[in-house]
């Protein structure tokens, strides 16, 4: 139960940063902390329920969160190449 | 009531060999194109070939053996013929709603097909081709104009026999129609011959279109046909001749009252014949089909497609003369007869002021057609209402009918002559002119004038510039002369004979049974007198008097080919007499209906005799008798009076022909009208004649603002509203708007979208819990 | 040898479609300069394959393959039948066939191919244009052969692609409006069809309560065309499939299909395609595509709902009367060739379907040769168009006159295009004018004068138009001020080899209908038998 308390609490950080910080490394991190909070919850869950398949979960969750931070990055390096800025409210290609 | 079928003898079975009459000339078509296009310009083939002329000259010889084979096969051996199918054209179902519900499979086939009437034109197509593609070797050849070209035309000239020759010999409407419209293709590449001149492209155009008009008529005829046989064809072709002219079909029809149905069908096709014979109210695009090569008129305007039509309404002669059908189709058989004298009375009339020579001979072709559908008119009147029979009944049915066919094939041999001697006169004037002009002058500039030569203002084909050329064309003149005399009716020569029996037979209808019919008889009648003038006037405007121009001074017979078929046509216009004494089976029977062994000269001889010693004989056909006489002397002699004149000194024409102009130059001394008639040709009437009745202009504003203008209103009410409104402003104008809504919503920032990914899970995460 | 020559149907299709497909990877992956060496190579290999396709289809065609006299074949009754499960979980099979319906126009379609190749021969177009060309006819053949509904949907959206792609690659000016509006509007009205098909294919008896071969292991129901006609086939011959439905899924397809066809006024994207698509693009649009609506109207919603076609009979008629009247017209007032020709091909279509909506076999073989008689005559007619365009720069009627004279081998291309488009008797399309109008008579009675008044001004606006091109072009009117100067040369040797081809076929089916009518009228007849009974 505390730990559930935990990861909720670990997630509403993580989304709370993902909508309020410009720096889009920062809104990654906070992506990360989100996945992070649901790998503890399902840690959690498969203790609780004394079923591994939880565990299993977890472990898939961090080599794409592994994948998903390198990509990320990429994609990051590649836009400061091109607009010299990472922050958030200066890129919107998609709008224009 | 008598049956209307005699018993049938033999039946031909024609040989399916014979469709190589047929498809000898359109075997040709191909060879001659394509040899041309190898060899053009080769001394071969331009000095020993003719550029063709003698590859056609063969096949056409060959087409009229093989012809005369097969008539003299017809009638030594029958008197009727069996279709004999030759393929298999299309075949399908048909579904027959009705008390018994069933399909059944019918097939359209082609077939020859050879009878009385097949076989008078048969000979008239075949023979009048060879002759014509004779002449054409002389005429076309020998003008640099055709240099290089003159395999295109001979390719289309016997691509148009075959069309003609198959359409005579086809053994159903729908092949005849086929036929027909392969002449129609042809008639629209020759007149269009001269493609760079513009009036040429316009002339082509709008003998196709007002022919299709009729055509698009005569198919719906055929559809209706075909509906209105099926039933009876049990699985063969409806269209074949043998199922429509079968009286057991015929007899069934009448019993499910479908007469006027049939009268109908009949009637539309009727409107196609009108258009290709060009009848009013289609008749407009005869006299600009003038603008093809003078062979091209003698051949399709005058001599064999223009019958097309009367041929399509000969042909439906078995249709009114069946006793199932008996007083069902007077009123068809009226109108053809009233289409036939309003035509031969409006042609002749403007005949009178036309200038060019081919035109007058164009519009007396149109008013001699007229005088055969008239005739055709009043001969299907009478086979349909009379009760054949009754003792004279039938010898008047074949006797009329006969007389209608009978003119056709005068018609033909006249016409095409006179065209060809008209050929041959315009001919000799271009030499004539360009002798003149070109090789005097400055013969330098020798080989420019190939191109120009028809833009030279000097009008070879005018009669104004012509005069006195009897003692200079005399083989021409002579041609002229006689075909002049045939078609006017000067008695004992060929068309005399045809026109009194056309005449006096719609007198006898409107007389004796129709009183309708007094309308055309009246027509022709006065028509009869016009035709006098307007071919005397002819005559003796280009051969008699002094020349007009330095020109018609200087013209000769030189060219070689021309006089060939002008001395083959001479005896054959002036034997009438022989010919309308040969027995009727010969030419111009029907299927049984024969006058014994007499001959139509015999019948008419009869008509005669029945008339002017039988007492009980109504006075108004003994008038018109006379009244035919009286004109047929009146009109030459007008024209005599107003355009006649001696030739120049020491000129002297043929003595059959002096004596004309002798008697032209003392009328013309004596009367000349000269004032009377420039203030005839100076009013509004004379007006009105030269712009052909104001036909020609008001179907061209028809065309131009009506037909014309309605098609630019659909074409900008598809652009502007059809896609315009409907599909742009809509559906895409619709789709756009929309589109920018949505897209507001977008705003690009990467921190909107995670509010909405957020927010969209939420929804979703509420939605699952409220569902369960 | 070979007995069984069932799977050739497999291999007519996928052959060109793999060939295709290799063409464009190879081109994909090769640089710049050597694509350029590459398009020559391509244009033969596109050439040998559809030339082998078209050996192949008649040799098919007079039973040297696979012995099949095609008139003995009557409804429901396929040949050269391959069937291979597919997605069985959904009752999809990959199913192939052929019968006297989609027979003519596989050999239309194999024969098409190269004529397109040969008449644009000297076209520099690029590597990508005659793999393309070669993609468009084997997704055209998929279409035709396919006899699983799924699978004849996927091919009927899969044509689209490579027209799409040679409209918008190699068009006129307005290339890119003219693609995308074809596009969008074709697959606007597919999905509407292919939401009548999934209507129909839930709303059928599942095999719980019919016994079915290919029925979906999930849903229970099944896309098998063959298996569906024969359920259909049992419940109408006592009443009627679908009753509460059949209307309503038979115009959801037919909407689909008259767009494809298209009959007015869902036209307008017709002209606007024509105009813009390259010349080999028009002779496949209109020689093939187009009757792609036709057939699917024969295949689908008139086998399986026949008392709604009788239900819609008359508005059927009116759809096709508007199309032929009121496109004719419209042709009249056109200054552009090419959307004259394309306003034709609507009038053309409206003749189809007043054949199926004329109720009468005849009526039915009379659409189905049109389809093919057209599909001959009309890729003759933007040949045509598209030499003219490549000679003399512009499409304008009356910009360019005299052409007899300078170019006779085109302007005699021409006529008998123009002569065999307007019905000349012994060309291809007056065999089905004619019988077609003797149905109609039958069935419409007085209608019958607008089709006649049709007929009369397609021969105004053909002939119009020959007066102000071929003919004239004396001192006055001279070709346009760009073109003065230059000779003016006559279409090149290969052209002339495909318009001689075009034309002895227009010639040949005209004169001897019979080698294609035959079959088609059979067929027609067993189909009506089958649907609406009769003797």
């Amino acid at each position: 139960m505390l730990v559930s308390g935990l990861s909720a609490i670990l997630f509403v950080m993580g989304l709370w940063g993902a909508f309020t910080r410009k720096n889009a490394i920062i809104v990654l991190m906070c992506l990360e902390l989100m996945l992070n909070a649901a790998n503890l919850q399902f840690v959690a869950a498969g203790v609780y329920h004394g079923d591994t398949a939880g565990w299993i979960y977890t472990v898939f969750a961090i080599a794409i969160a592994a994948a998903e931070v390198a990509i990320g990055l990429a994609i990051l390096l590649s836009v400061f190449n091109q607009h010299e800025t990472i922050r958030l409210d200066d890129i919107n290609l998609l709008r224009n | 009531m008598g049956s209307s079928y005699d018993e049938v003898k033999n039946a031909l079975d024609v040989p399916s060999e014979f469709v190589f009459i047929i498809l000898l000339p359109m075997l040709a078509f191909p060879l001659i194109l394509y040899l041309g296009m190898k060899f053009n310009g080769q001394k071969f083939w331009k000095e020993n070939l003719k550029e063709g002329g003698l590859v056609a000259l063969p096949v056409m010889a060959a087409s009229l053996v093989l012809s005369l084979v097969l008539i003299r096969r017809f009638i030594n051996e029958t008197s009727v013929s069996d279709t004999s199918t030759v393929f298999s054209w299309a075949n399908f179902a048909w579904f027959t709603e009705g008390a018994t519900t069933e399909i059944s499979l019918y097939s359209l086939n082609f077939g020859l097909y050879v009878d009385h009437v097949t076989v008078m034109l048969l000979f008239v197509a075949s023979f009048l081709c060879l002759l014509i593609n004779i002449f054409s070797i002389g005429y076309m050849n020998t003008d640099e104009v055709n240099d290089n070209k003159n395999h295109r035309f001979y390719a289309e000239f016997v691509l148009f026999c075959s069309g003609m020759l198959g359409m005579v010999l086809s053994d159903s409407f729908l092949w005849l129609f086929i036929f027909w419209e392969l002449m129609g293709l042809c008639s629209y590449l020759l007149i269009g011959f001269y493609y760079d001149k513009p009036s040429a492209a316009y002339a082509a155009k709008k003998a196709f279109l007002t022919t299709r008009v009729g055509d698009v008529f005569l198919v719906i005829g055929l559809a209706m046909l075909w509906n209105l046989f099926q039933p009876y064809a049990s699985g063969g072709d409806a269209l074949a001749f043998a199922t429509v002219f079968d009286h057991s079909n015929l007899q069934m029809l009448a019993d499910a009252g479908k007469q006027g149905a049939l009268q109908l069908a009949l009637g539309f096709m009727f409107i196609g014949a009108v258009g290709k014979s060009a009848q009013f109210p289609l008749h407009v695009w005869l006299p600009d089909a003038m603008e093809g090569p003078t062979p091209v008129s003698a051949l399709i305007h005058a001599a064999t497609m223009v019958n097309a039509g009367l041929y399509l309404v000969a042909r439906m002669f078995p249709i009114f003369g069946d006793s199932a059908m008996m007083g069902e189709f007077s009123d068809l058989a009226f109108i053809i007869a009233l289409v036939g004298g309003i035509t031969a009375c409006m042609a002749a009339l403007i005949a009178f002021v036309q200038m060019d020579l081919k035109k007058v001979l164009a519009y007396s072709t149109m008013s001699q057609l007229a005088y055969i559908f008239t005739g055709l008119g009043a001969a299907l009147w009478l086979a349909n209402s009379l009760d054949w029979g009754e003792y004279p009944n039938k010898g008047i049915v074949v006797v009329a009918f006969g007389a209608a066919l009978f003119h056709l094939f005068n018609h033909a041999m006249a016409k095409g002559m006179l065209f060809m001697a008209s050929g041959s006169v315009i001919h000799e004037m271009h030499h004539a002119h360009h002798d003149l002009h070109h090789h005097h002058h400055d013969d330098d500039h020798h080989d420019d004038h190939g191109d120009d030569h028809h833009d030279d203002h000097f009008d070879a084909q005018s009669m104004a510039n012509m005069g006195g050329l009897a003692s200079r064309l005399p083989i021409t003149a002579t041609a002229m002369f006689v075909g002049s005399a045939s078609i006017i009716g000067i008695p004992l020569i060929g068309g005399f004979w045809s026109k009194e029996g056309i005449i006096a037979n719609t007198w006898r209808v409107a007389v004796e049974h129709d009183p309708r019919f007094y309308i055309p008889a009246f027509l022709v009648l006065i028509t009869a007198g016009m035709t006098g003038f307007y071919m005397s006037r002819m005559w003796f405007m280009t051969f008699a008097g002094k020349p007009k121009t330095e020109v018609a001074e200087k013209v000769h017979e030189q060219t070689p080919w021309i006089p060939i078929p002008l001395l083959v046509l001479i005896p054959m216009s002036l034997a009438g007499i022989v010919f309308a004494s040969l027995k009727s089976t010969y030419f111009l029977g029907y299927k049984g209906y024969k006058l014994g062994e007499d001959g139509l000269l015999e019948g008419f001889l009869y008509e005669m005799d029945h008339i002017f010693v039988n007492p009980g004989t109504n006075y108004l056909l003994v008038l018109t008798y006379i009244a035919i006489f009286l004109s047929m002397v009146l009109g030459p002699c007008a024209a005599m009076a107003l355009h006649g004149g001696r030739l120049d000194e020491g000129q002297k024409a043929k003595p059959w022909m002096q004596w004309a102009v002798t008697l032209s130059g003392k009328l013309n001394d004596k009367y000349s009208f000269a004032g009377w008639a420039e203030k005839m040709s100076e009013s509004s009437f004379g007006e009105a004649l030269r712009q052909r009745l104001y036909f020609d202009k008001y179907y061209d504003m028809a065309m131009m603002k009506i037909v014309a203008g309605f098609s630019n209103l659909s074409a900008s009410f598809d652009k502007n509203v059809v896609d315009g409104f409907a599909i742009k402003t809509i559906i895409e104008k619709g789709g756009q708007d929309s589109s920018r809504i949505i897209r507001s919503i977008t705003t690009g920032s990467a921190r909107d979208y995670i509010m909405m990914v957020a927010v969209g899970t939420l929804a979703i995460a509420i939605l699952l819990w409220g569902v369960n | 040898m070979l007995d069984d020559f069932d799977v050739i149907t497999l291999i007519l299709l996928l052959f060109p479609f793999l060939m295709s497909i290799v063409m464009l990877t190879i081109t994909g992956m090769v640089s710049e300069s050597s694509r350029r060496k590459l398009a020559p190579v391509w244009r033969m290999v596109s050439l040998g394959v559809s030339m082998a396709l078209f050996i192949v289809a008649s040799m098919m065609f007079t039973g040297q393959i696979g012995g099949v006299d095609w008139t003995g074949i009557g409804f429901n009754e396929y040949e050269f039948l391959y069937q291979y499960e597919w997605i069985s979980s959904l009752g999809i099979t990959w199913q192939v066939g052929l019968d006297a319906l989609s027979f003519p126009m596989v050999w239309l379609t194999t024969f098409l191919l190269p004529v397109t190749i040969i008449a644009t021969w000297d076209e520099k177009k690029g590597a990508v244009y005659h793999p393309l060309i070669l993609l468009m006819g084997a997704t055209l053949l998929g279409v035709f052969v396919s006899l699983d509904l799924f699978m004849f949907y996927i091919f009927w959206e899969l044509t689209l692609i490579p027209m799409f792609f040679l409209i918008l690659k190699w068009g006129g000016k307005d290339r890119k409006y003219a693609s995308q509006k074809f596009f969008i509007y074709t697959f606007t009205a597919s999905v509407i069809m292919l939401l009548g098909l999934i209507t129909m294919y839930f709303s059928m008896p599942s095999n719980t309560e019919i016994a079915m071969d290919n029925a979906g292991e999930y849903t229970g129901r099944t896309f098998d065309l063959l298996e569906i006609t024969s359920i259909a086939q049992s419940v109408n011959a006592g009443g009627i499939w679908l009753e509460n439905l059949h209307l309503i899924i038979f115009a959801m397809l037919m909407i689909g299909f008259l767009v494809k066809l298209p009959a007015a006024p869902f036209h307008t994207w017709l002209p606007d395609a024509h105009v813009q698509a390259p010349t080999g693009g028009s002779m496949l649009l209109a020689g093939v595509m187009l009757k792609m609506g036709a057939y699917g109207m024969f295949r689908i919603p008139a086998t399986l709902f026949p008392h709604a076609l009788e239900h819609f009979q008359f508005i059927l008629m009116l759809f096709g009367f508007v199309s032929l009247v009121y496109g004719a017209i419209v042709c009249l007032g056109q200054t552009n060739l090419k959307k004259m020709v394309a306003y034709s091909s609507v009038s053309h279509m409206g003749v189809i379907l007043l054949g199926i909506a004329s109720m009468q076999p005849i009526g039915w073989a009379a659409a189905l040769f049109m389809m093919f008689a057209h599909g001959i005559i009309s890729p003759m007619l933007f040949a045509v168009c598209g030499a003219f365009k490549h000679h003399y720069h512009s499409m304008e009627i009356g910009a360019m006159r005299g052409m007899a004279k300078h170019s006779p081998w085109l302007a005699t291309s021409m006529m008998f295009g123009w002569m065999a488009s307007l019905g000349l008797p012994l060309l291809a399309g007056f065999v089905a004018e004619f019988l077609l109008l003797i149905a109609y008579w039958h069935e419409f009675g007085w209608w019958i004068l607008g089709p006649g008044l049709a007929l009369a001004i397609t021969a105004a606006y053909y002939l119009w138009s020959m007066q102000r091109t071929i003919f004239e072009g004396g001192e006055e009117t001279q070709p346009p001020k760009e073109m003065e100067g230059k000779p003016i040369p006559d279409i090149s040797d290969m052209e002339k080899v495909a318009m001689l081809i075009l034309a002895g076929f227009t010639i040949l089916f005209g004169i001897f209908p019979a080698i294609a009518l035959d079959m088609m009228s059979d067929w027609t007849v067993t189909m009506f038998q089958t649907l609406f009974g009769g003797a």
